[in-house]
């Protein structure tokens, strides 16, 4: 194998016509052989389908054709439906139930449990081991939970002679049912993050603080917080993200009902492309959905950015 | 194997900063050469261009009068021995020894054969089935020359590479080093900052400053004849003793006169040299400690360094000025004494404006 | 020595406050999951005449039996497995390959590309998923397995992950391995790629979990009951639920789908919170 390159370089008065030198870090083609697998995938599969889906937005089409070009028509239809509308709402109500209670909750185990016991350890392992369960088998525990008459929570309520509150078919209280399912499945990631942000603390400073004589309570508000304060900008934005895109918990638990009211973004998605094959009018839907994804994921940017700025 | 090297008016640039400006050098084959400098001065960078890890942007490097800055690394027929060793960390010894060798499809049993042999030379027969993880860094050290070895390659390359070893393993290193060179009777380029390294394993050492080579010879002529300021003050521990002169150049040999009076009668012939500033140099063997008057100069002692076969005496002349002298390991000066100081004239060293060096006894 | 006495004491009170509020929230993490164990292992005539039963003997494994002998699991739980083996295979090699690449080597448009790859981590999967349905309908691709694996291989996250491990590597070791005349992909594959194991295990088992509870493409693109996977197929047996006459064993189902995952999370721990972390600097 010889590496000398083809392209002769400005001959050199002295030496008269010469061989490049070789360069081992010079941009070669061939070296793009080791990404091309990659990005062929990441072209085909995401790319192109994320530029289709902008296209299909602006036309009326159905599973295997497109139809016509429409123009903004989707999107208009799309902002005329009030069911639409109420999914937005949905989403943004359930995005206002989680990711707050999960930051907090997620802060507070990790504050806890940020110790070399073995409680803690074991305690840790608990809270996140929800997390690796599938969406189905979630939804089907708090089902269960939450079911009238052989339900966990009814069952509690009976010990008391109490009838407990309907979370799954009451209007008001079905969208809470969901978060709370979803903050019982997703605890573990906040907490994680809580706790690798809490590690990297070093050590040193509460040890100045201890001979300061600060208390608990003042070297967590004055060295603690303050110290993990970009990871939890970091914890809310990553759960805003991850929280819009609800839709197994709402389609399990209550098909988005009663009355439309737990149906979220995603469902309206799902049930616009592929249950009514309105194709056009759910890539309109999914573009919303990107768009307002879009824009957490440049805050989440930023945050990271600002990482080296900060310290 | 062995090769002979030439470095041809070869220079260096990242970006706008020039590395290396036009250099030229020859290593004869089986000579050990060692590149000497600070941190940035070119020198690592010069090595990593003869091992085809760094572009030569002009100029050409040839072994044995073939070019070979167009060649890919693994073609040039070189080993080197990196200062962080970079073993594979998931082979074992003999399978990070036996990797080059794989490459090139020598067969198995020619494999075996040079690992055992390389092995015995190194005495590490019995690390061949560690990890380098299991060794200590002495041993991975050889492990790192081992695998150089094995290749019978027409020259070795080391960078720095005892700057990662304890003190007194860095001193058993660098005997076997000198030792393995002897025996292998190859090319070595050797690079270090450490002057210790440089004059203990060098046949000719190439001192670099600032993207030039300062001065190439042997290691008595560095340590002797210093061709620039910046060499003599480089080479040799302490640092040779610095001091700003006038030259009387009415005699044959030119005298040197310091600000506050002091002179020194070099034999530093006074037609070599020319009229304007100068600075003196003389090392501190030079510079004998005598009875208060009887010496060029007399100074008040301010630190004394018992190195135990001989005495360190820090003295500060009349102006400020600190001079390093030197006295027997017993020596009876105690801090705040005043000494006499006697300059050696034969050993006297002076550098114009521009860091050149005369020297005595110079035609 | 007033002052260290008090907050001694302070410390006693507070801990047990927070110690209780711990302790709550563990419990809530668990009945729930121990209620459904338990209804598992009760006859569904006798769950509905006394929700309470659960807390008595007599228990039995009948439930259990059912679900081995009678459901669709096993079919699904082998789909699973490809799906997700298929899947978990498939991102190691393209990430690693790629993460090598954007890390060691050199190509016209690099830098370019790589940012381009960082921004597909912000792409929701729901933003491409009509168009996607779109082409995988013209290629007939729904309900097969490659269907089902193909679009996970475009995520964009191995690949960040695999990039960075590969930077973290001395890049001496690339050198000698030049000088020994390795060539580029016998540098990657025997010298680079053995490093890299711990990323490839976090990697692995990161995207073998996503794969494994994967439910919204599944869900549109396996539409025959032999091609869905476990966590479309149990979600598909729960949809009326509330009249049922097995509430036994569907919470055996649950059990029988949820354990091997639990007990997978158990054993491989330190590379799971490793790739939560990982996910977190990014």
């Amino acid at each position: 194998m010889d590496d000398r390159r083809a392209t002769p370089r400005t001959a050199l008065p002295a030496a008269g016509a010469r061989t490049a030198s070789v360069d081992i870090y010079a941009p070669q083609w061939r070296n793009f052989i080791f990404v091309a697998p990659f990005l062929f995938f990441f072209t085909t599969l995401l790319l192109v389908p994320l530029f289709w889906g902008m296209w299909l937005s602006f036309h009326k089409a159905d599973t295997f054709s497109s139809g016509n070009f429409v123009g903004f028509g989707n999107y208009i239809r799309l902002f005329h439906d009030k069911v639409f509308l109420q999914s937005v709402w949905n989403t943004f109500y359930f995005v206002l139930l989680t990711v707050p209670t999960l930051a907090l909750i997620g802060l507070f185990l990790a504050l806890c449990l940020n110790r070399r016991t073995r409680t803690a350890a074991v305690l840790r392992t608990l809270f996140f081991s929800s997390s690796v369960l599938s969406v189905t088998i979630v939804t089907l525990i708090w089902r269960i939970v939450f079911i009238p008459n052989v339900g966990l929570l009814s069952t509690i309520y009976g010990w008391f002679g109490a009838t407990a509150p309907a979370f799954i078919s009451d209007p008001s209280l079905a969208m809470i049912g969901i978060a709370i399912a979803t903050v019982w499945w997703c605890i573990g990631l906040p907490m994680m993050l809580f706790l690798s942000a809490l590690q990297q603390i070093p050590q040193d400073i509460y040890e100045a603080a201890a001979l300061d004589n600060a208390n608990r309570w003042q070297t967590l508000r004055s060295i603690t917080l303050p110290s993990i304060k970009r990871t939890f900008v970091l914890v809310v934005i990553v759960q805003i993200v991850l929280q819009f895109q609800l839709f197994g918990q709402a389609w399990l638990m209550t098909r988005g009902g009663p009355n439309n009211l737990t149906k979220p973004i995603v469902l309206y998605i799902y049930d616009t492309a592929f249950r009514r094959w309105d194709l056009g009018m759910g890539a309109a839907a999914s573009e919303v959905l990107f768009v307002l994804i879009l824009m957490a994921a440049m805050a989440q940017y930023l945050v990271t950015r600002n990482k080296a700025g900060q310290a | 194997m062995t090769a002979d090297i030439e470095i041809r008016n070869v220079s260096k640039h990242f970006g706008a900063m020039t590395v290396l400006d036009d250099l030229s050098l020859s290593i004869k084959a089986r000579e050990f050469i060692v590149f000497l400098g600070p941190s940035g001065c070119g020198k690592s960078t010069l090595l990593r261009m003869i091992a085809g890890l760094e572009t030569v942007d002009t100029g050409e490097i040839a072994i044995n009068n073939e070019r070979i800055d167009h060649l890919p690394p693994g073609k040039r027929g070189i080993a080197m021995v990196f200062q962080s060793y970079a073993l594979y960390p998931h082979m074992s010894v003999r399978d990070n020894m036996a990797f080059g060798l794989e490459n090139i499809g020598m067969p198995r049993d020619v494999i075996d054969a040079r690992i055992k042999e390389s092995a015995r030379i190194l005495e590490m027969e019995h690390l061949l089935e560690r990890k380098p993880g299991q060794l200590s860094g002495g041993q991975r050290q050889r492990v790192a020359i081992g695998r150089a070895i094995v290749k019978e390659p027409k020259a070795f390359l080391f960078d720095e590479p005892l700057s990662n070893l304890d003190a007194a393993l860095r001193t058993r290193t660098r005997i076997e080093l000198a030792q393995l060179h002897q025996r292998l009777q190859s090319t070595m380029i050797f690079v270090t900052h450490d002057q210790v390294e440089a004059m203990t394993l060098a046949d000719r050492i190439v001192v670099m400053n600032n993207r030039k080579i300062e001065q190439i010879g042997s290691p008595m002529e560095i340590y002797d004849r210093p061709a620039t300021k910046f060499v003599a003050g480089f080479v040799g521990a302490p640092a040779m003793n610095f001091v700003e002169a006038t030259l009387d150049r009415s005699s044959r040999n030119a005298t040197a006169r310091f600000a506050d009076g002091v002179s020194v009668q070099t034999e530093i012939a006074s037609g070599q040299t020319s009229d304007g500033k100068y600075t003196f140099g003389i090392r501190s063997e030079d510079v004998g400690i005598v009875p208060v008057g009887q010496g060029n100069a007399d100074g008040v002692v301010d630190v004394l360094e018992r190195l135990g076969e001989r005495t360190l005496v820090y003295a500060r002349l009349g102006d400020g000025q600190q001079i390093v002298g030197s006295d027997a390991g017993n020596s009876r000066v105690a801090v705040g004494d005043k000494v006499g100081l006697a300059f050696d004239g034969r050993k006297s060293h002076l550098f114009g404006e521009t860091g050149r060096a005369w020297h005595a006894g110079e035609v | 020595m007033r002052a260290p006495t008090i907050s001694i004491k302070g410390r006693a009170f507070g801990d047990r406050v927070l110690l209780a509020l711990v302790i709550l929230l563990s419990l809530v993490m668990v009945a729930p999951v121990l209620w459904v164990i338990g209804l598992s292992l009760k006859e569904n005539a006798e769950l509905m005449a006394n929700p309470n039963s659960v807390f008595q003997a007599p228990y039995t494994l009948k439930n259990y039996i059912n679900t081995i002998g009678t459901s669709s699991v096993f079919v699904w739980v082998r789909n699973s497995i490809i799906v997700s083996g298929g899947l978990t295979l498939g991102t190691l090699i393209l990430s690693s390959l790629a993460g090598y690449g954007f890390a060691r080597l050199n190509f016209p448009g690099r830098n370019v590309l790589f940012v381009i790859v960082l921004f597909g981590l912000a792409v929701p999967e729901q933003a491409v998923l009509v168009a996607r349905h779109q082409i995988f309908s013209m290629l007939n691709f729904h309900n097969t397995y490659h269907g089902l694996i193909l679009p996970g291989l475009s995520a964009s996250f191995g690949v960040f992950l695999m990039t960075q491990y590969f930077k973290a590597i001395p890049k001496e070791l690339d050198e000698a391995a030049m000088l020994d005349n390795a060539s580029r992909f016998r540098t990657f594959w025997k010298v680079l790629l053995p490093l890299t194991v711990p990323a490839q295990a976090t990697l692995g088992i990161f995207t073998f979990l996503g794969a494994w509870n994967d439910y919204l493409w599944p869900l549109i693109s396996a539409t025959k009951k032999d091609m869905y996977t476990l966590t479309v197929g149990m979600a598909s047996t729960q949809t009326n639920f509330a009249q049922s006459e097995g509430i036994g064993f569907l919470m055996a189902q649950a059990v029988f789908a949820g354990a091997p995952i639990l007990i997978v999370y158990l054993f491989f721990q330190k590379y799971i919170v490793t790739a939560v972390s990982g996910a977190a600097v990014r």
